[in-house]
């Protein structure tokens, strides 16, 4: 899901799905997270940061 | 989208298509096991068996979270759901699972407040705007969901919500990785490694596989290109004679995990002396309680759970599916008596269950060709 905006305070952000729906999630588990991030979620809680890498 | 649409290249996917078939060695059959149950779901999705080499099999394991739980604990579940003032939440697909006496949808529909969540979280909201009633949260899960349970149970801390808990089934991958390892019935040649649930463990609890057992292991992603690329992987290991746990998912997949989510995992669980697991039987240290400094917090201290083991029905074979010893159609219940409109099994439950993965996408039977 792509950040749309952060919440720093309560460690949550607003992300946008594939599908343009969008969901708070729980970012505790990441650090510095930023509008425009790429994050795996799961269960509502961003588990890491997607970065990029040269594809196959 | 960014990192879906570069990995369902069909160029690149032929391409590795081909590099694979140079990898085998005629008259030598492969049977990988892909660990995780997302990777069922996009093999079949994809259609990335059909790429393959006839001599190479793929062996689905115990990854899928839903097609593990034994039916006593769903009994457990139901009978909490029925106290007096309780709205019990759990995973969509968690309400569909057979216990002794129906599922959860059954006993919703008998009368019980069962609400399909999305996340702990949203449970945990139910909970604040519910301080009259009882909010329980099903966890399940491998330990790529046991860091949002944690979190919410921390933050249900923090908040001071009394009226909230949690009957926890989380489950931990290696122990059954081992219990199949171990196993006689199963002759493999390397795993897909489960590439979520080593987001948040990395890569090293796989290292016994290459060291104790001699099989390679690459941690892989969910996309066709992701898991084509894995299967090379592993070929090139076997055609070098090399044996070691690669990491195809670098994207996502820190080598040390997320030491965040480790931290918080052991602060919130400490691991059971044993916990049964569907066609596993008991495997001891697989399955997370919540530790005592959360235990107030714990379902299965402040309700009356039975705890009763029951026995899967005779006609089910999941415990030989989820250990990869039959393929899904050779069940004698296959899409006759047990589809996914109404599951005998687990594994026809969810969309990560092997029996769900095939049926759903036609594949019911296949005769291939050894090359």
């Amino acid at each position: 899901m792509t950040v749309v905006r952060v919440d720093v305070e309560r460690g949550l952000a607003l992300c946008r799905a594939e599908d343009g729906s969008k969901a708070t999630v729980e970012t505790a588990l990441i650090e510095s997270v930023m509008p425009g991030d790429c994050l795996l979620v799961h269960a509502g809680t961003a588990i890491a940061r997607i970065e990029a890498v040269l594809v196959p | 989208m960014k990192f879906v649409d570069e990995f369902r290249d069909p160029e690149l996917g032929r391409a590795l298509a081909g590099e694979i078939l140079s990898l085998v060695e005629p008259g030598r059959r492969y049977k990988v096991m892909e660990v995780c149950g997302g990777h069922t779901h996009s093999i079949y999705k994809y259609g990335v068996d059909d790429l393959l080499p006839a001599n190479v099999e793929l062996v689905h394991g115990p990854g899928c979270p839903v097609c593990v739980i034994p039916m006593g604990r769903v009994d457990d579940g139901i009978a909490i759901a029925r106290e007096q003032d309780v709205i019990f939440t759990c995973f969509g697909d968690m309400m569909r699972v057979p216990g002794s006496n129906g599922s959860l949808l059954d006993a919703k529909a008998a009368g019980a407040d069962i609400r399909m969540v999305y996340s702990p979280l949203d449970a945990l909201r139910i909970a604040k705007q519910n301080p009259d009633r009882e909010v329980v949260f099903f966890a399940i899960g491998f330990e790529t969901t046991a860091p949002s349970t944690a979190l919410t149970l921390k933050r249900a801390r923090a908040e001071a919500v009394t009226n909230f808990s949690c009957m926890c089934s989380h489950v931990t991958i290696v122990p059954p990785l081992r219990a199949l390892l171990e196993s006689p019935d199963l002759r493999l040649d390397g795993f897909i490694g489960p590439g979520h649930v080593s987001t948040v463990v990395g890569a090293r609890p796989f290292e016994f596989i290459p060291a104790d057992y001699g099989k390679p292991v690459v941690i892989a992603g969910f996309e066709p290109l992701d898991i084509l690329q894995a299967i090379s992987m592993i070929l090139r290991q076997l055609d070098e004679g090399r044996c070691e746990v690669e990491n195809q998912y670098r994207r996502v997949v820190p080598y040390e995990g997320n030491l965040r989510a480790l931290e918080v995992l052991q602060e919130v669980f400490e691991l059971r002396p044993h916990f049964e697991w569907r066609g596993l039987g008991f495997i001891s240290h697989s399955g997370l309680k919540l530790s005592d400094a959360f235990a107030d917090l714990d379902a299965e201290r402040r309700f009356s759970v039975p705890g009763v083991r029951v026995a899967d029905p005779k006609a089910c074979q999941c415990g030989e599916v989820l250990k990869g010893v039959i393929k899904p159609w050779e069940c004698k219940v296959f899409g006759t008596a047990c589809t996914p409109e109404r599951p005998i099994g687990t594994c026809m439950v969810s969309s990560e269950g092997a029996c769900a993965a095939y049926y759903n996408f036609g594949r019911f039977a296949r005769e291939r060709e050894v090359v």
